[in-house]
C-alpha cells in the first residue's frame, strides 16, 4: 500500500508540469493580452502600451514566461495580478473563502437529500412519489442555475411587493452596516444572505445526483447476491442498507476525490447573479481582462487539489470496495 | 512699492484669518435650497465591477477608489451650469500673456483627513510620482502635449505654476488632476521609488491608513462585495453650501458591487439601493411600472440625453493585395453610398428599444455645444445610395440580385463585429439585411474582441480587414476631438494606417486638429470644430451609427439632484456632495 501511494505521488509530479505548461499554452494562445482594452482608448498613447506591455512582461516569448512563472510557483509565489497590482493569492483567498460559504453548506445538503431521494425512488420503482421526484428532477435538470437564481428573486421580489418586507435578501452577502454588527449578529446575517444562494446551488445538483443514485441503487438491487439475501430471509432494511446501498454508493465514493477543488471552484453564475462575492465573479473578470497569472494561478491551485483529491479518492475507494487489492 | 505693500498687507491679513478660504457650492448646482436640508444619513449605489486597488498612481478603472474618496476635483472643476473652469482648490489662477504658463494661488486652510494641511507640495509630489514612467500611472499620457512634458514648479506653499510647451485647449483639464498628500507618498519615493509607490494602498491596507483630502473617507471595504465611505470632516471646513453648512451633508455612502444588472434592478426596485442608471427598455419599464403601481417611490427621468459613446463602421484603406476593394473604400462616394444604407432609425427602434440617438459625425451628440447643426448627414435613403453606386459604374446586377461593375466585379465586402456585444451585431445584421436590398453583398461575422482590435490597429499598406463596426467612448468637452484618432499618424486613425495622410481632407483635419488644440478662445475653437465636422462629413473616414441615451433614476428619499436642465450623460444626475436624504 505505502508503495501504491508513494508511485502515485511521483506520478503526480509529470501531470504537474505538463498540466500547468498546457494551462499556460492555452491561455496564451487567445489573442490580444491584458492590454488590448487600453488600446482603444483615444487617449493612452501607443508608446504608454508598450511600456505597460515591456513592465508586466508581456513583450517576452511564452516559455520565457512560462519559466519565469515556474520559478515563481516554487517559491509558492502564483504570480501577479494585473488588474488588482497584487499578488494572486492575496486577490484570490478571501473570494475562495466567500465561496465556501455557499459551496460547503450546498455540498452537505446534496448528499444529506440526493442520496435519500435515489434510494426511495429505487426502492419504490414507479410509486407515485418515484414519478413525482422523477418529474421534479427532470423539472431542475432543464432550468440552468442562473435563471433559477433570476427566478428566486423574482418571487422574493414579489413577496416584498405584497407583504413590504424582503424575507430573503435580494443579493449580497451582508446587509448594510454589517461592520457595527456584534460578531453573532454578523455571523447571523451572513446565514441569512446564504440562504437562497445555497438552495439555488443545491437545487440543480440534486436531480442529477439523486437520478444517479437511483439508477445505481436499481442496479445493485438486481443483482443476485440480493436475490439470495431475500432468499435467505434476512430483513428488507438489512437487504438494503447493509448490501445493497453499501456497493451502490462506490461510485459516489470515487467521486469525493473531486469536491476538493469544487470547494474552491465557487458555486458558478449564482454567484454572479445573486452578487455572492465569490470566486465565479472575479474568475470571470480575470477572463474577460486576460489577467493571465490569475487565470493561471488558480488552475494551478485548482489542478493540485484535484490531483490530491483523486488520490484520496483513490484511497478510500481501496478501502470500501473489498474487490481492490493492492499487492 | 506701495502695490508690494499692499499686497503685503494683504497676505499678513490673510494669515490671520483662523478660518479657511471656503468654496461654496453654488445653489443653482442642486434644485434643493440649503434651508430645505437635511444632515445625516446613508447614501445606497451599486456598481457593476469590483474596486481593484485604492492606489490613485496605478488605479486604472473608471469609477475607482481614489477618484470616489477625492472626489476627482484639483486646483480647478468645471462649472455644470455652464460648462467652464472655475477655481476650486485653486483660489484664483493667471494665464500668461503667451498662454504657455498659468499660475494657481492656492486655497489656504485646506487639510488633509490627517491635519495636515494642502499645500504646492502635493501638487508636485503627484505630478512626479504620475510622470514617473516605472510606476506606470494612467494619467501618464496626459501630462504630455505631442510628447512634450508639461511642468510643474513651486513658487511657494501656495501658489504653484504649470508650464505648457505650447498653448492647449485641455490646458486646464491637465491642472485639474487630483493631488495626494505628498507626506505619506514622497518618503516612500524618496526611499523606494516606483516599486514602494506601487505597494502602498492595496485593497488590503487598512482604511484609517487612507489619507483623502476629498469627500470621503473610507470606513470599510469587502471585496467584491461593499465599499462604505464615511464623511471626511476636514473637507466640511472649507467646502460649504451658500447658507454656510459643511459639506458633504451625508454621513455615509455605501456602494454595493452588484456585478449583474438584473440583480441591481431587483436592488433598487426593492427600494434597497438609491441610485440606478437602467440600460435597457425593459428595465426601465419595469421602474417606471413599479413606480405607476405605488410600489416604489423614485424618479426617473427617461432620454435624459445621449450617452457619451459611438458606434460606427469603418472601412480599411490599406488592401494593397485587393486593389478593387482599396480603390473603393477609399472612395468617399462609396462611403456616402454606405451611409445612405444604415437605417440609424431601424438601429434605434430594434437595438435601443426607442431609446437612442442617431450619430452623423465625430462629436457626440451629447456635446451639444460642439455639433455643428449645418453638416450634411446622408441619412437612410436606399435610392441615393443606389444612384450613387451606379455613379461608381454599379449599374447591372448578377443572377442572385447583386451589383456587378463593368467588368463583371461583384460589389461585395467583409464586415466584422466583436461577438458577444448583441447590440453591435444587431446593427451589422440590420446594415446586411439594408445592403442586400440595394444590391450590395455583405459578409457578416462576429469574432474575438481582441482578434478585431488586433485587425484594426494592424498598420501598414495591407490590412487583414474590410469593415468593422465598434465604438469608442469617452467624451471631451474642452476639445471632442481625439489625438489619437484625427491625425494621420495616430494610433486609432483606424481607417488609414499607412501612416500618412492619403486624402487631402485628412491632411486638413490633421491641420485643423492641432490649431484647434493650441486655440485657447472657446468660440475660436468651437468654429474650428465645426469647421473640421464639414470636412468629416464630406470625406465621411467613419459612418457613425447611433447610441445609446442616458436614463437616470434615484429613490425619492434623496434630495438635491441637479436641475433637470443639467441632468445629463456628461454632469450625471447630482453631486454627492449636495446630496441629502429627505426621509
Amino acid at each position: 500500500m505505502t508503495a501504491y501511494i508513494l508511485r502515485r505521488i511521483l506520478y503526480l509530479i509529470p501531470t504537474f508540469f505538463g498540466a500547468t505548461f498546457l494551462a499556460f499554452l492555452i491561455i496564451q494562445l487567445a489573442p490580444g493580452d491584458y492590454l488590448t482594452q487600453l488600446e482603444l482608448d483615444p487617449k493612452v498613447t501607443p508608446e504608454t502600451i508598450a511600456r505597460l506591455r515591456a513592465q508586466f512582461g508581456l513583450d517576452r516569448p511564452i516559455y520565457e514566461q512560462y519559466l519565469l512563472w515556474m520559478d515563481n510557483l516554487l517559491h509558492l509565489n502564483l504570480g501577479y495580478s494585473f488588474a488588482y497590482q497584487a499578488p494572486v493569492l492575496e486577490v484570490i483567498w478571501p473570494r475562495v473563502v466567500n465561496s465556501m460559504v455557499i459551496v460547503i453548506p450546498s455540498t452537505i445538503l446534496l448528499y444529506l437529500v440526493a442520496i435519500p431521494i435515489g434510494v426511495y425512488g429505487a426502492v419504490r420503482q414507479y410509486s407515485l412519489g418515484d414519478r413525482i421526484l422523477s418529474f421534479l428532477a427532470y423539472i431542475g435538470l432543464s432550468i440552468p442555475s442562473f435563471f433559477l437564481a433570476l427566478i428566486a428573486i423574482y418571487i422574493l421580489l414579489q413577496i416584498k411587493f405584497r407583504t413590504g418586507t424582503l424575507i430573503f435578501p435580494v443579493s449580497g452577502m451582508t446587509s448594510s452596516g454589517f461592520e457595527q454588527l456584534p460578531p453573532l449578529r454578523q455571523l447571523l446575517d451572513i446565514a441569512w444572505h446564504a440562504v437562497v444562494p445555497v438552495l439555488v446551488a443545491t437545487a440543480n445538483d440534486i436531480a442529477g445526483l439523486s437520478r444517479l443514485m437511483r439508477g445505481q441503487m436499481l442496479e445493485v438491487l438486481g443483482q443476485d447476491y440480493i436475490r439470495t439475501a431475500r432468499a435467505k430471509g434476512l430483513a428488507e432494511r438489512v437487504v438494503l442498507y447493509k448490501h445493497a446501498f453499501r456497493n451502490a454508493v462506490i461510485p459516489f465514493v470515487a467521486t469525493l476525490g473531486g469536491l476538493l477543488p469544487s470547494l474552491i471552484s465557487g458555486a458558478g453564475f449564482v454567484e454572479v447573479v445573486m452578487a455572492w462575492p465569490g470566486i465565479t465573479p472575479f474568475f470571470l473578470d480575470a477572463i474577460a481582462n486576460q489577467d493571465l497569472y490569475v487565470i493561471a494561478g488558480f488552475l494551478t491551485v485548482s489542478l493540485v487539489l484535484l490531483m490530491i483529491g483523486n488520490l484520496i479518492s483513490d484511497l478510500l475507494l481501496a478501502w470500501v470496495d473489498p474487490r481492490i487489492r493492492y499487492e | 512699492m506701495r502695490r508690494a505693500l499692499a499686497v503685503l498687507a494683504g497676505l499678513i491679513a490673510l494669515a490671520g484669518v483662523a478660518s479657511a478660504q471656503t468654496f461654496v457650492w453654488p445653489q443653482k448646482w442642486t434644485v434643493a435650497k440649503p434651508s430645505e436640508v437635511k444632515r445625516g444619513g446613508t447614501l445606497r449605489a451599486a456598481v457593476i465591477s469590483d474596486y481593484r486597488t485604492f492606489n490613485p498612481f496605478i488605479t486604472a478603472e473608471s469609477g475607482n477608489v481614489p477618484s470616489i474618496i477625492s472626489g476627482g476635483r484639483g486646483l480647478v472643476t468645471r462649472d455644470p451650469t455652464t460648462g467652464d473652469w472655475i477655481p476650486y482648490m485653486a483660489e484664483s489662477f493667471t494665464v500668461s500673456p503667451n498662454k504657455l504658463e498659468i499660475t494657481f494661488k492656492i486655497r489656504r486652510g485646506m487639510r488633509w483627513s490627517d491635519g495636515r494641511p494642502i499645500t504646492a507640495d502635493d501638487w508636485i509630489m503627484t505630478w512626479r510620482i504620475h510622470t514617473d514612467k516605472a510606476v506606470g500611472s494612467n494619467s501618464y499620457d496626459s501630462f504630455f502635449i505631442d510628447g512634450k512634458p508639461i511642468t510643474l514648479r513651486k513658487i511657494d506653499d501656495y501658489t504653484i505654476r504649470f508650464t505648457y510647451p505650447k498653448p492647449d485647449a485641455t490646458a486646464f483639464a491637465v491642472a485639474a488632476f487630483v493631488p495626494w498628500p505628498a507626506h505619506v507618498f514622497g518618503p516612500v519615493y524618496q526611499r523606494e521609488g516606483a516599486e514602494g509607490i506601487k505597494k502602498m494602498w492595496t485593497l488590503n491596507e487598512k482604511p484609517e491608513n487612507i489619507v483623502s483630502g476629498g469627500p470621503w473617507l473610507i470606513e470599510s471595504y469587502r471585496p467584491g462585495e461593499r465599499l462604505v465611505l464615511k464623511r471626511n470632516p476636514a473637507f466640511g471646513e472649507w467646502n460649504k453650501d451658500e447658507a454656510g453648512n459643511p459639506l458633504p451633508y451625508l454621513d455615509r455612502y455605501e456602494i454595493k458591487i452588484v456585478k449583474d444588472t438584473n440583480a441591481q434592478l431587483a436592488e433598487f426596485l426593492a427600494g434597497n439601493i438609491d441610485l440606478m442608471a437602467p440600460a435597457t427598455v425593459d428595465h426601465i419599464s419595469q421602474i417606471r411600472q413599479a413606480i405607476q403601481q405605488g410600489r416604489l417611490d423614485a424618479t426617473i427621468k427617461v432620454n435624459a440625453s445621449p450617452v457619451a459613446s459611438s458606434q460606427f463602421m469603418v472601412f480599411n484603406w490599406n488592401k494593397a493585395s485587393d486593389p478593387f476593394k482599396q480603390s473603393l473604400f477609399r472612395s468617399d462616394k462609396f462611403r456616402r453610398a454606405m451611409s445612405h444604407i444604415v437605417n440609424r432609425q431601424a438601429v434605434i427602434d430594434i437595438v435601443y428599444g426607442g431609446l437612442g440617438t442617431p450619430m452623423y459625425t465625430s462629436v457626440y451628440p451629447v456635446l451639444t455645444q460642439w455639433i455643428n447643426p449645418k453638416v450634411p448627414k446622408y441619412e437612410y435613403n436606399p435610392q441615393q445610395a443606389a444612384k450613387l453606386l451606379a455613379e461608381l459604374g454599379f449599374t447591372k446586377k448578377d443572377k442572385e440580385g447583386y451589383l456587378v461593375d463593368g467588368k463583371g466585379r461583384r460589389l461585395e465586402f467583409n464586415l466584422a463585429t466583436n461577438a458577444g456585444n448583441a447590440q453591435r451585431e444587431q446593427m451589422a445584421k440590420l446594415f446586411v439585411d439594408e445592403a442586400k436590398k440595394v444590391g450590395v453583398k455583405v459578409n457578416f461575422t462576429a469574432i474575438d474582441f481582441n482578434t478585431l482590435v488586433g485587425q484594426l490597429l494592424s498598420s501598414g499598406p495591407d490590412r487583414p480587414f474590410d469593415a468593422i463596426i465598434i465604438g469608442l467612448s469617452g467624451g471631451d468637452l474642452d476639445w471632442p476631438f481625439g489625438s489619437n484618432v484625427v491625425p494621420c499618424k495616430g494610433n486609432l486613425h483606424m481607417w488609414n494606417k499607412s501612416g500618412q495622410c492619403i486624402d487631402p481632407r485628412e491632411t486638413q483635419l490633421d491641420a485643423l486638429y492641432s490649431r484647434g488644440r493650441t486655440e485657447l478662445d472657446f468660440k475660436k475653437r468651437v468654429e474650428i470644430g465645426y469647421r473640421m465636422q464639414e470636412i468629416e462629413a464630406q470625406l465621411l473616414p467613419v459612418i457613425y451609427i447611433a447610441g445609446p441615451n442616458y436614463h437616470p433614476a434615484w429613490n425619492n428619499r434623496l434630495g438635491g439632484e441637479h436641475p433637470d436642465a443639467i441632468i445629463s450623460a456628461i454632469w450625471g444626475q447630482r453631486e454627492l456632495e449636495l446630496t441629502f436624504i429627505k426621509k
